[in-house]
């Protein structure tokens, strides 16, 4: 198995339910809890797994706004798992989940150095370095209903802008939208091989209107004729 | 590859990972789960709270709750840091005697002396002069309640947040189609082609409007935004239509224009479904002109093409002409409404070209729009095989649809033009054939409601005796206004007056200033209930504030008394005389009712509640039980029984057994005996059980024939009556033209027969902007001649993540945005020497402030823009002194007037649409221009901390929640050494 | 980067730890281990020694988590600081032994045994420089570190504070160092060499913007631009990898760790060699050539830019 997400920026409307929801689940969960820093203080901070950044491109008029979020990618060839020296940061072997064991961690942010994807965060009350475990504590729970063992960011996205499965059957929805529409990898020239697509936003929609024009355009009221219409 | 799942055990503490075996992550057997409505905001998602040792483990969506299926925004998600904020307040307080106003000095005092202290106070205004208490109410959904309350009080000084948050989309909808946006009527998401979203950011309805651009984007349809800001929703439109603020019906009408030109409107619809072809009386200067020509029944007439006669308006069997004119027999000349909007829509000064140089859109773009708009409705037209039944009687085998929807919310309304803005934007749904119809704009139960609910503004204040109506209403004509015989306003907020005739939701933005001058009489006591008045929900914020504190000759304050409800220390808490502390929305039960605000779906009709969740961990009350409280201590009718007892136990009590008409509650639900009748029915003892029980929520869905064309549809509107939803089967016909507003702008001429203003100024307004058919015109604050020194725009909008003003509490959303930025557009910012992050003044005709700025592309050329109410005041909200939101957060308020900055009209007259009322908030102009190389840091104004409220806890520097110690996934040593290079 | 002290001086110190006990070594094998007496050879590897022991327990001052600081040579199939861990760690003893086996004057018994274990202690201290510098040099997120003038620079910077060391201590006690001023002189001006080397090949970004962003805009070229970074506070992210330090002070610490590394020790010995010897030339050049290093190995942190930066609203990294 491969599992991984795909996130459609196409529908991504940068509401950051999926940072959140994030957030929420792990704190009580197997990375608990996601300090926060300076909570009700100047310039706070926290431990997030998830964030989303907002880009523009082009020039005004004709500029467009793009909404990014970016949480772990699962790369194949994660760096940040051949860098770790005690093998705290591991790739699970049958489903490709990234994840990093906290008993094992030193703290010595080497991982963070390797992702470009800024994946990692440490936990400074905790000194371990923590990261998206792919909700490796939902998927696989089978006292929850099998519709809800996804991913957090995934079951509350309300645009429906982000899918979970494996990359590895061609029937899955991943896999599916990812060739539907072209899945991308981010920043693939670094060769890690990230498991995560990012689906482009789409071409703008056409509406054919031409044949809608009356080849005569009415100008005057007179020219117009009272249509009998029964009420 | 055969997917290993089914190998999958569970284990407590497995130590290796390279197997499926995992630790059992969560206990469920620890934790337990109950579903209530989210309260992050007015949106009213369903939630799934599940806890664990007491305390909250998560918070999703419910997925068969009909507002959000299953999925949580940003704010829901928070909840668990509004739940443990350290800002909510811990017991009733009291100012400490001696100690100023607005220093937040308190001491602590019982509930149940604060509660005698509020009777005893309130049953002296209600046996003297019940309009003496103001009572308002922020951003609540209880408005049934609290306006019941107001109304047994007797007190007629009492509205919601509507007149300064968007009354002109409601109001323009209801006096049009009989529904409007937002809990009115939504975009058929399922099957709508083609999707215009009008001056929307985050707004309402939030969860609803996302699920949909997701719908739409799977199914192609084309989604265009028109917004002067492209961040948010309109980052994934197809295309951004970059508007000039407040010239939305400019750029509609001359949609409009294009449409009439190219005769691409659905003659049909306007002829059976609008009052299109209604007889107008064309007698310009004289009594009677404008009105419908109405026979000796006072039926309006028509003129039936076959029988080439006058016949009336409303029957069922006529042939009725859309142009032309006409004679009556009496000798008046008549036109239809429709030549009315021909004469005015088909001229030079709704074109493209024309239009283009007012909003700032291309011509082409304009015209584009309009027939891809039109191309949708009429060549891509759908159709829902579905017997049904018109009001004539007429049989009809399927419902057609016209699949073009829009949305609209703030960016229209708050302008002081945003009513005949919002009108002109349902004139383009009408002409379309897209209302109510499979694809278009669908009205939610228990919309839509004829034209208008027969509900007139109570005015009548006897001592001890309630109103003899409800205190909001629907004015159709001068007579229905809530002035004395002099004319002059009879409400503090002056809503209902010729000042803002149609203020469907009043005027909380005027009531302070109002009181304070005495103008149109001065006030005892002030509640506030869930409002920030102090704050951002306060044009001219500093003026207010001192307001608040203001002093009589004899020293005494000009509010003498001033009750603030609220859970949370906000800026106005600190100005109380008497805090009454509320509960969280996890620790209550609440009713999210049809009487109220509704949360229906297009095709159910919905209503909700909130149970607690949680116990309070302090002494603070739910205010629905206090007011219940109160209404029976004070005897009001509806709360006493006949013997002089108290009628209801508690809130739930009240709720279960009041019925406003027979069978008809505020929740809908279980209802009978035994709960088996939905909508109507005897109250049910054990309903509050039922609605715990089914998720706490009720659906009752429509069959197939009433989904559409509701006004019309003789099977709904039945159905509607049955329900309690509408009093009369008659048809909800559309009025393009509105004989009400008609009669108001009469009167603003002199040639009404009844009450006329007096004041220049009100005859100028009401003849002037009171038109009958939509048009475009300049808001009022751009027509003071001042205005020209501001040439910018300023306008706010509101993060995805944040609801005004209550999230800077949140820890974790906070993170997001502790301050905020004046954005502008990137080539203007360079043009004029501002650098991108530095500090600037922007100022308006009313005052400055000083903030940093953010150049961008996405930003119309002469407008700039901050995020709502992110600014805060030092120490409130449970933040520390040096929090961004006091040091670098802004408020865009202290820039607006509550008073139209004009100062030739003699008395001040409110900054508000002139017909409804509506705060005009985004008509501000505003100039930018660098600050010097010594101003380089800190936002002006600076405002004084106040004291910390006492019982409030200190905030901590690190927080680490969690409901339980972490089950961890270990890696087994063994793997970690002989595992080698990455399997493939 | 954010430069971290504890780092900083970890690598400047082992480095120049395990060079000196590399070039001492070195030393005995080309010369079959006659010419320095035990004395000498013990203060110059017990100084040696001290040096690389300073910077790996500085190295741990770095962890947020040093109670698994143990586990830290693990992954040495995979990862460069395991490597470089575990052969620290394996050194001890393979040293110790071989310090042992000097004292007892093995080379006079066993002569070849000594040759190759003297070549062996040689390779592996210069290989733990080299592992040191491919931490570095490994990762593909850091453009500026991303090459093999990286660990070169590691062991040449490495070998001239060691080659000063040697020379002094030689001094110290009285030896006649004629021959070896100019091998002196001659590491310190290739370390310069290759320290040049290194900038001129890091001059140019890598990466922009738009290549991180590739996704979300289908065209490379097309003119993309941070809007909003999502947080007004700072991060884990931008404290770690958003520092920023102005052009001038850069190019001034710049100038300043070249002269004080390389450029006025090289003229001190060259003074105390060829015009007038008095030892605390040779320390000064030491001393500064320590603080020249230190700074030149901030400025390797500082100057660092992660390409997750790209992400943050930096142009090109």
């Amino acid at each position: 198995m491969r599992l991984g997400l795909v996130v459609d920026l196409d529908k991504c409307v940068g509401c950051n339910a999926c940072a959140i929801a994030c957030k929420q689940w792990n704190t009580s969960g197997t990375s608990g809890s996601l300090t926060d820093y300076n909570p009700y203080g100047a310039d706070p901070s926290g431990v997030f797994f998830n964030r989303i950044r907002h880009y523009e491109t082009g020039n005004y008029p004709e500029n467009k706004t793009v909404h990014f979020p970016m949480s772990c990618m699962h790369c194949e060839e994660a760096a940040c798992v051949t860098v770790c020296p005690t093998g705290a940061s591991y790739k699970r072997e049958e489903d490709g989940i990234v994840l990093v064991d906290p008993e094992k961690c030193m703290g010595c942010n080497y991982c963070a150095w390797a992702c470009p994807y800024g994946a990692r965060e440490l936990d400074r009350e905790e000194g371990v370095m923590k990261k998206c475990t792919l909700c490796v504590d939902r998927i696989y729970d089978e006292k929850l209903p099998k519709s809800e063992r996804k991913p957090a960011c995934v079951m509350t996205c309300p645009t429906s802008a982000r899918y979970f499965g494996d990359f590895d059957d061609p029937n899955s929805e991943v896999s599916r939208v990812s060739s539907d529409r072209g899945g991308q990898d981010l920043f693939a020239e670094l060769g890690y091989k990230p498991v995560n697509k990012y689906l482009s936003p789409r071409d703008k929609v056409q509406v054919n209107q031409h044949e809608i024009r009356e080849p005569n355009l009415v100008t005057k009221v007179k020219d117009w004729v009272n249509k009998v219409v029964e009420l | 590859m055969a997917t290993k799942q089914d190998k999958i055990s569970f284990k407590k503490n497995a130590t290796t990972s390279n197997t499926f075996e995992m630790p059992q992550f969560e206990d469920r057997d620890k934790q337990t789960q109950k579903h209530t409505t989210c309260y992050m905001c007015a949106c009213r998602c369903g939630i799934k709270v599940t806890l664990e040792n007491n305390k909250i483990r998560y918070i999703e969506g419910t997925p068969s709750h009909p507002v959000n299926k299953g999925v949580l925004c940003a704010k829901g998600n928070a909840g668990i840091m509004k739940q443990i904020s350290p800002a909510r307040l811990r017991q009733p307080l009291m100012r400490k005697p001696g100690s100023e106003r607005g220093t937040s000095e308190f001491v602590p005092i019982s509930w149940e002396d604060a509660l005698d202290m509020l009777t005893e106070r309130l049953q002296k205004i209600r046996e003297t002069d019940p309009k003496k208490l103001a009572f308002f109410t922020g951003r609540d959904q209880m408005q049934a309640l609290t306006g019941l309350w107001a109304q047994q009080f007797g007190t007629i000084n009492w509205a919601a947040h509507g007149g300064f948050c968007s009354v002109n989309m409601a109001s323009a909808g209801l006096y049009t189609t009989g529904f409007s946006f937002w809990e009115f009527g939504d975009p058929d998401w399922d099957k709508t082609k083609y999707f215009l979203l009008w001056g929307v950011a985050e707004d309402h309805a939030s969860n609803p409007i996302k699920i949909g651009i997701g719908k739409l984007k799977e199914r192609g349809a084309k989604f265009v935004s028109i917004n002067p800001v492209r961040t948010g929703y309109q980052a994934v439109a197809d295309e951004w239509v970059p508007i000039i603020p407040g010239t939305d019906a400019m750029l509609a009408l001359s949609m409009v224009h294009v449409l009439l030109k190219n005769e691409l409107f659905d003659w049909e619809f306007l002829v059976r479904y609008t009052n299109a072809h209604y007889l107008v009386v064309d007698t310009p200067r004289k009594k009677g002109d404008g009105l419908f020509y109405r026979n000796d029944d006072d039926i309006p007439q028509s003129w039936d093409l076959e029988k080439k006669c006058l016949v009336n308006a409303v029957d069922p069997k006529i042939k009725p002409a859309l142009l032309g004119k006409y004679t009556a027999p009496d000798g008046t000349p008549l036109k239809t409404v429709f030549s009315i909007m021909i004469a005015r829509y088909m001229d030079d000064e709704y074109s493209p070209e024309e239009a283009s140089k007012i909003c700032g859109v291309p011509a082409e773009q304009i015209e584009k729009i309009a027939l891809e708009m039109a191309h949708v409705a009429f060549k891509e037209t759908i159709e829902v095989d579905t017997e049904w039944t018109d009001w004539t009687g007429k049989k009809h085998d399927k419902f057609i649809g016209r699949p073009v929807s829009m949305h609209a919310m703030r960016g229209i309304s708050a302008h002081s033009n945003g009513f005949q803005a919002c009108r002109a934007i349902h004139f383009l749904q009408v002409l379309l054939g897209s209302v109510d119809c499979p694809g278009g704009h669908l009205a939610k139960p228990p919309y839509p409601k004829h034209i208008v609910p027969p509900i007139k503004p109570g005015k009548k204040v006897v001592p001890g005796q309630p109103l003899e109506s409800f205190p909001l209403g629907f004015p159709t004509e001068p007579e229905d206004l809530c002035i004395d015989k002099d004319g002059n306003p009879l409400r503090i907020d002056k809503a209902y007056s010729w000042e803002a005739p149609i203020a469907n939701h009043g005027l909380m933005h005027m009531a302070i200033t109002n009181a304070v001058a005495g103008d149109p009489y001065e006030i005892d006591t002030m509640i506030f209930f869930m409002a920030n008045m102090a704050w951002n929900s306060s044009m001219n914020t500093s003026k207010i504030r001192e307001d608040l504190c203001a002093k009589n000759e004899d020293g005494e304050y000009k509010i003498p008394f001033l009750v603030v409800c609220d859970a949370f220390d906000s800026e106005t808490v600190g100005y109380a005389d008497l805090v009454i502390p509320d509960t969280t929305y996890l620790e209550r039960y609440d009713t999210i009712s049809i009487l109220d605000r509704p949360i229906s779906e297009p095709h159910a009709v919905c209503d909700s509640i909130r149970s607690p969740i949680l116990k309070p961990d302090r002494d603070v009350r739910p205010w629905q039980t206090v007011l219940v409280e109160l209404a029976s201590r004070l005897k009001f009718p509806e709360f006493t029984t006949e013997d002089g007892g108290r009628k209801y136990k508690d809130y739930k009590d009240f709720i279960v057994n009041y019925e406003k008409a027979p069978g008809i509650g505020f929740l809908a639900g279980w209802r009978g005996k035994d709960g088996e009748k939905s909508l109507r029915g005897e109250p049910n003892q054990n309903q509050w059980e039922k609605y715990i029980e089914n998720k706490s929520f009720f659906e009752y869905k429509l069959d197939d024939n009433l989904k559409y064309f509701r006004g019309v549809n003789k099977d709904y509107l039945e159905f509607a009556k049955k329900s309690g939803f509408v009093g009369s089967t008659k048809p909800i016909i559309i009025e393009l033209y509105s004989e009400k507003l008609q009669k108001f702008k009469l009167a603003g001429q002199g040639l009404y027969d009844g009450p006329q203003p007096t004041k220049e100024r009100d005859q100028f307004r009401l003849s002037r902007f009171f038109d009958p058919i939509p048009e475009h015109y300049i808001p009022l604050e751009h027509r003071c001649s001042f205005s020209s020194k501001f040439p910018f725009y300023a306008i706010t909008q509101r993060p995805m993540f944040m609801y005004h003003s209550w999230d800077s509490q949140n820890a974790w959303l906070r993170q997001l945005q502790a301050h905020n930025y004046m954005h502008m557009n990137k080539k203007k910012g360079e043009e004029l020497g501002i650098k991108d992050l530095s500090w600037v003044w922007v100022e308006s005709n009313t005052g400055k402030i000083k903030v940093q700025v953010k150049l961008m592309e996405g930003c119309q050329t002469n407008t700039l823009w901050t995020w709502n109410a992110i600014g805060k005041q030092k120490g409130k909200w449970g933040l520390s002194d040096d929090a961004n939101e006091s040091t670098k957060g802004f408020l865009l308020n202290h820039l607006i007037n509550e008073h139209l900055p004009c100062a030739d009209t003699g008395s001040p007259v409110t900054n508000s649409d002139p017909i409804t009322g509506q705060a005009a908030w985004y008509d501000l102009k505003v100039n930018i221009y660098p600050a010097g190389a010594d101003e380089q840091f800190g936002v002006y104004p600076n405002f004084e901390a106040g004291q910390k409220v006492f019982g409030q806890p200190e905030s901590k520097n690190v927080l680490r929640y969690n409901t339980k110690k972490p089950v961890r996934l270990s890696r087994s040593l063994k793997d970690i050494i002989t595992k080698g290079g990455f399997k493939k | 980067m954010h430069p971290a002290f504890s780092v900083i001086f970890f690598t400047v110190v082992s480095g120049a730890g395990y060079a000196l006990i590399s070039l001492l070594s070195l030393f005995n094998f080309l010369n079959f281990g006659m010419l320095i007496d035990k004395n000498t050879f013990f203060i110059i590897a017990i100084t040696s020694a001290v040096l690389f022991t300073m910077g790996l327990i500085s190295s741990t001052f770095h962890l947020a988590n040093p109670k698994n600081a143990w586990r830290a040579f693990m992954r040495f199939k995979t990862s460069w600081l395991a490597r470089e861990g575990l052969l620290a760690i394996l050194f001890y003893p393979i040293l110790a032994l071989y310090l042992y086996f000097i004292y007892i004057d093995m080379q006079i018994n066993n002569f070849m045994l000594m040759q190759y274990y003297s070549f062996l202690i040689f390779t592996i201290s210069t290989v733990i420089i080299y592992c040191t510098g491919m931490i570095y040099a490994c990762l593909k997120t850091i453009p500026q570190w991303n090459t093999i003038w990286t660990p070169i620079n590691y062991i040449t910077i490495g070998f001239a504070l060691a080659a000063m060391i040697f020379f002094f201590i030689l001094n110290l006690n009285g030896y006649d160092t004629t021959s070896y001023e100019n091998y002196t002189l001659s590491i310190i001006a290739f370390s310069l060499a290759t320290k040049l080397t290194y900038y001129f090949v890091i001059r140019l970004p890598k990466y922009n913007i738009a290549d991180a962003t590739n996704a979300a805009v289908k065209l490379k070229s097309t003119n993309v631009r941070l809007l909003d970074v999502g947080h007004t506070g700072g991060t884990f992210l931008t404290d770690e990898f958003g520092y920023k330090v102005a052009e001038r002070k850069l190019f001034r610490i710049k100038i300043l760790s070249i002269f004080s590394g390389f450029i006025i020790p090289f003229f001190l010995i060259y003074i105390y060699s060829f015009i007038y010897e008095n030892i605390a030339l040779c320390s000064l050049a030491i001393f500064l050539s320590f603080i020249g290093m230190i700074s030149e190995r901030w400025l390797f942190f500082a100057q660092a830019k992660h390409v997750v930066n790209l992400y943050h609203g930096v142009e090109n990294v």
